[in-house]
């Protein structure tokens, strides 16, 4: 399998914050139902958030991103951003430069729309190896604007300049199952979670291969889909078929599992992606809700 | 020299002095519990004298013939059953430590456990290696599918009629898959040479002396002539190689023309089109392995060239569902059995999947639906089969909003939970009432 057990050692290196991660849970605020039109929102799979009052929805079922900014306490929504060249939206990604980027789900190709929601292309990775056999499956933008994807065909992680050129790929450890979703941290180590063996892989910046971080953990995760850190290193991974989050440590180590399966608000149906905001909320997209719903993390 | 011959005198009579202390030594070790004779064993068919009949038997473990019953048993004391010196499943692995082969590629899962009696008598047997049964009867015994298929089977391998030790090592391979002793190819080849110009013509001229030979042949009988597989990819029975891999002249002959599903578009291109319109699809087809991810591509004993029978398949990579609904079938069995006869209503599991029909409301290669169910409607899906819910029901459609959440319209899985909850009726809280004032709120207590 060739894991090294060098990046391992470099991240267990790093500061720890497992201690009060301990004692995070998860407080409702807010379930968001609908755009400012009064549409429904419809089986919303991906989301982005970024700053303390912005998130874009990825509104799977009626072929959008919706636009949600704070305001007054709560997230209200402002855009809609709508193309014929986008269908069924999975994942959305905001670049800096306020392009955004939206992976097709029908199609599976990343989707480039201006700020207005124009249709501005369709990101070509340049320069990858074997570029007929991609397909993207997750993205994810990093504070440099620099692409990580996916790829779902050739099981390898692309990492892309903020242009689109190739710059280096990680292989999918072998012997994994599915790889359904990455992240990528503050401090660049990128996460990989393979959904059938409830297991979290992962490559420290500059590594060149996958090392195991966690699992499997299929004791606490029936099918796992969303992943994503938070500016502490903690991992939160989202449970589609359980229903619920599961936490893991800066070490790899499992610190618990948050909410569960219902209709109600606070509770998660088939949820599919996380995100966290600098201010300490986490957004899911509860999927077979239809809707996001925003929790306060409380440490 | 006087000097030399002194010297070996001491070394001779130092030596003797030493052979002699050693002989008092182990002597006394022996005396240490003042055994009898025959202690260790000898002495025990004085009582257990049924023991006698099996010493007569023509293959005696060699413990039992040395009349040495302590390697195996404790006389005095023991926390394991009849007084074994160690754990049932443990006690021959002390002796036959590397039975399974250190880096084994396959074990026999009955070694692994520690059941050894399963085939072998612990003491004796008229069977060589104190086997319980000879030939192959010993295997076919747990191995019934197989047997079912062989005794059906028009035509039979002879080989595999004799016994199943000359391919198969009973305990673990370190070589090959499947306990087989050697890569197929190369276990085939020994009876049927792969270098013979009707063996070529047959395979059209393609080297398939280093392949795996089950990808096309049921190698324990089959109703095709060739002991070809059951279901045969058309492409094969018509002899095609060429349209889906590189002519046989070729360097690279089994190298396919395309990869994934793209390979299989040509000939199955109206599935793949209607797949593809669909606002969903199953991951694993747009995979490297594409189709492959589920279908094999030469020969199968399964319709549909499936890998696998389908529970079992969709299993490899939904095992939470399946295990889920395996749990509840075993509790279900439980409480019925504790019920005696007293009618428990509502269901814990869902037939379908007890049934391993997954395709009943799945579709498995895309869908409009969520969770890759077929049609659009969950309430047409599950009246397909409870047909009641079609006149005599709750109020449900697309026009009946659930109290619970404005986005979500009331249909089956408002309630229930298809894959089995751990509640009856399959709902996902544990009463019917708790479920029920979740919306009436006004009958909550």
């Amino acid at each position: 399998m060739g894991i090294s057990l060098i990046p391992i050692v470099i991240y267990l290196l790093l500061p720890s914050f497992t201690g009060a991660a301990e004692r995070v849970t998860f407080r409702h605020l807010q379930s968001l139902y609908q755009d400012d039109r009064g549409k429904g929102l419809r089986e919303p799979e991906g989301l982005f958030c970024r700053d303390r009052n912005l998130l874009i929805v990825a509104d799977t079922g009626n072929d959008r991103l919706v636009e949600y900014r704070l305001q007054d306490g709560s997230f209200r929504s402002q855009q809609e951003r709508k193309t014929s060249e986008l269908a069924r939206p999975i994942g959305v990604q905001l670049h800096s430069k306020g392009d955004l980027y939206a992976l097709d789900g029908r199609k599976r190709r990343i989707v480039r729309l201006g700020p207005e929601g124009e249709f501005r292309g369709y990101l070509e990775p340049e320069g990858i190896p074997s570029p007929s056999l991609f397909v993207p499956r997750s993205f994810r933008l990093d504070a440099q604007d620099r692409f990580f994807i996916l790829d779902h065909f050739s099981r390898r992680v692309l990492i892309l300049s903020p242009e689109g050129k190739y710059q280096r790929q990680l292989l999918c450890p072998q012997g994994g199952g599915f790889f359904s979703d990455l992240a990528v941290s503050a401090q660049g180590t990128i996460f990989l979670l393979d959904s059938l063996k409830g297991t979290i892989y992962f490559a420290p910046k500059g590594e060149k291969e996958f090392a195991l971080f966690a699992g499997p953990l299929k004791e606490h995760l029936s099918f796992a889909v969303g992943l994503t850190t938070d500016p502490r290193g903690i991992l939160y991974v989202v449970d589609k078929h359980g229903g619920g989050v599961v936490l893991i440590a800066q070490d790899g180590t499992f610190l618990g599992r948050q909410l569960s399966l219902g209709w109600n608000e606070g509770l998660l149906y088939y949820p599919t992606q996380i995100c966290i905001n600098e201010n300490g909320e986490a957004f899911i997209a509860d999927q077979g809700n239809h809707r996001v719903q925003r929790f306060k993390l409380t440490p | 020299m006087k000097g030399s011959g002194m010297k070996f005198h001491v070394k001779v009579w130092g030596g003797l002095l030493l052979f002699l202390l050693s002989c008092l030594s182990l002597a006394s070790a022996q005396d240490k519990f003042r055994l009898k004779p025959g202690a260790r064993g000898k002495l025990c068919l004085g009582c257990h004298s049924e023991f006698e009949e099996k010493l007569r038997k023509s293959s005696v473990h060699s413990p039992v013939k040395g009349g040495e019953c302590s390697e195996c048993h404790n006389p005095h004391a023991s926390s394991h059953g009849k007084l074994l010196a160690a754990d049932g499943r443990k006690v021959c692995v002390i002796c036959h430590e590397s039975i399974i082969p250190d880096k084994a590629v396959s074990n026999h899962s009955v070694v692994k456990e520690g059941r050894c009696n399963r085939c072998h008598d612990p003491h004796a047997s008229d069977v060589p290696f104190n086997l319980v049964k000879a030939g192959k009867g010993l295997c076919l015994d747990c191995h019934q599918d197989l047997a079912k298929g062989m005794e059906r089977a028009k035509f039979k391998h002879s080989p595999v009629e004799r016994d199943c030790l000359p391919c198969h090592d009973p305990h673990g391979s370190s070589e090959a898959k499947a306990l087989l002793k050697r890569d197929l190819a190369s276990l085939c080849s020994s009876c049927h040479p792969m270098d013979q110009p009707d063996f070529l013509k047959k395979h059209l001229n393609y080297p398939v002396g280093k392949t795996d030979c089950s990808s096309c042949h049921e190698v324990h009988g089959s109703n095709r002539e060739g002991l070809l597989q059951e279901n045969l990819h058309g492409p094969v029975s018509n002899r095609m190689c060429g349209t889906c891999h590189e002519a046989s002249s070729s360097s690279t002959p089994f190298k396919t023309k395309r990869l994934g599903y793209e390979l299989c578009r040509s000939c199955h291109g109206n599935m793949l089109r209607d797949t593809f319109s669909r606002s969903r699809i199953h991951w694993p087809l747009l995979d490297r392995e594409g189709c492959l991810s589920c279908h094999r591509p030469h020969a199968s004993s399964q319709k549909g060239l499936l890998k696998d029978e389908k529970k079992s398949l969709c299993a490899t990579c939904h095992a939470d569902t399946v295990l889920t609904q395996a749990k509840l079938a075993q509790r279900e069995k439980q409480e019925r059995e504790e019920a005696r006869g007293k009618v428990i209503k509502g269901a814990l599991t869902h037939l379908p999947i007890q049934e391993g029909k997954c395709d009943s409301c799945h579709a498995s290669h895309g869908s409009d639906g969520m969770f890759l169910l077929k049609g659009s409607s969950v309430i047409e899906l599950c009246g397909t089969c409870h047909d009641w819910s079609k006149h005599t029901t709750h109020p449900m459609g697309p026009k009946v909003v659930d109290p619970r959440n404005r986005n979500r319209s009331l249909d089956c899985l408002s309630c229930h939970r298809a894959h089995g909850t751990g509640n009856r009726y399959l709902i996902l809280l544990p009463t019917v009432t708790e479920l029920c004032v979740q919306c009436h709120k006004q009958y909550k207590r």
